[in-house]
């Protein structure tokens, strides 16, 4: 059998996918899976019956779980506060706010089964940005990956320079089934004029990604997105910081 | 020798879909999980299974690419189909019953023992 695109997709046409999708609707939606996940773990463990080593690997679950959630809802609190809000940018060293952010992940990638790392770039690089919101914009990055990237594969964090060292890029670049083209060019399109949630993969209300390029705006960066063969790469485009060349 | 009743879990959140393994294999059931449309065809090829726990919006085609699929080939067409969704409200199960879908289950409000009793009803 072969899977080609039916027309019966068109069974579902709900609000959810739909391209006026508000902010409101999108984050209760992207709130139901995790919320759901660890309501039905609890009554899981309520039940009990469960070996002492199956109650430890719900339960961390569950913890890791609420963790994905509550960083959607802080994500969201700081992204209805960007108008109201000054943020400071200053040079930030990515290649450290990278380490972290990997210390950070590394346990929920390990309970996933999954690795993260770092590909470093040979020269030391320096950005102009809001450490809190970038952080928050590769992290976002890296839990799509997490969850959108095949088994058994390895989730990249890369450092880049273009324009010969003025803008400096951070991507993560996971391997999973590759975007359609289709998928890609409309990305494009909607990165570039974000004004409402984009729809990266189908079971995404697109929340995460129209919070990213909010946060890349406050920082004039640009956020997008690279298609391979094998997966893809989400970046934020930054501002080189001039003080490396100081030094 | 009754023969186990094999399920396949279409799930692409691995908790979620470990989490029904759980819940099935605990009640004797055989799983099998895919985490996309493209998967999921593969397995029904390999493993035959006697009933298709669906989830919607899945990586890459949607459940209904698949339920097309499944329709379009006498020996899969009748595999019974249980949608297990968080957009159960938003489908109706008059609409979906042309597409082998018998029932639709709401994973916001579910608990483990319906996943259960929902298979058991299917394959009566």
């Amino acid at each position: 059998m072969s899977a080609a695109q039916g027309e019966h997709e068109q069974l579902f046409s709900g609000p959810l996918l739909a391209s006026g999708l508000s902010s409101f609707t999108a984050a209760a939606h992207e709130l139901k899976s995790p919320l759901a996940l660890v309501r039905q773990l609890s009554l899981m463990l309520e039940e009990g019956e469960l070996s002492i080593d199956e109650q430890k690997r719900i339960l961390r679950q569950i913890s890791l779980t609420s963790e994905r959630a509550l960083r959607l809802t802080s994500d969201l609190t700081r992204s209805v506060r960007l108008a109201d809000a000054l943020f400071e940018l200053e040079p930030i060293n990515p290649q450290q706010l990278c380490e972290d952010i990997i210390r950070e992940l590394t346990p929920l990638f390990a309970a996933h089964d999954r690795e993260v790392r770092f590909v470093s770039h040979k020269h030391p690089l320096l950005l102009v940005a809001n450490r809190d919101l970038l952080r928050r914009i590769i992290m976002n990055f890296s839990d799509n990956a997490l969850h959108y990237a095949e088994d058994e594969t390895t989730v990249e964090i890369r450092v880049g320079s273009l324009q010969s060292g003025k803008i400096i890029r951070l991507g993560v670049r996971d391997y999973g089934p590759a975007l359609s083209r289709d998928t890609v060019k409309s990305l494009k399109d909607k990165l570039a004029h974000a004004a409402a949630p984009i729809n990266a993969r189908p079971q995404s209300s697109g929340l995460g990604l129209y919070i990213a390029s909010q946060f890349a705006d406050a920082m004039n960066g640009k956020i997008g997105v690279t298609q391979h063969r094998d997966g893809a790469t989400f970046y934020i485009d930054l501002q080189a910081s001039h003080q490396l060349s100081l030094l | 020798m009754k023969k186990t009743a094999a399920i396949l879990i279409v799930e692409d959140d691995k908790w979620q879909a470990e989490q029904h393994e759980r819940v099935l294999n605990r009640a004797g059931y055989n799983t099998a999980v895919a985490l996309h449309a493209l998967a999921a065809i593969e397995a029904i090829d390999d493993i035959h299974p006697d009933v298709i726990v669906l989830d919607v919006l899945l990586i890459g085609n949607t459940a209904f690419t698949l339920l097309h699929e499944l329709q379009t080939y006498s020996d899969t067409g009748n595999i019974p189909v249980i949608m297990c969704t968080n957009i159960a409200s938003d489908l109706s199960i008059d609409d979906l019953k042309p597409y082998g879908v018998r029932l639709v289950l709401d994973k916001t409000k579910m608990a483990p023992k319906d996943l259960v009793s929902a298979v058991q009803s299917v394959l009566v």
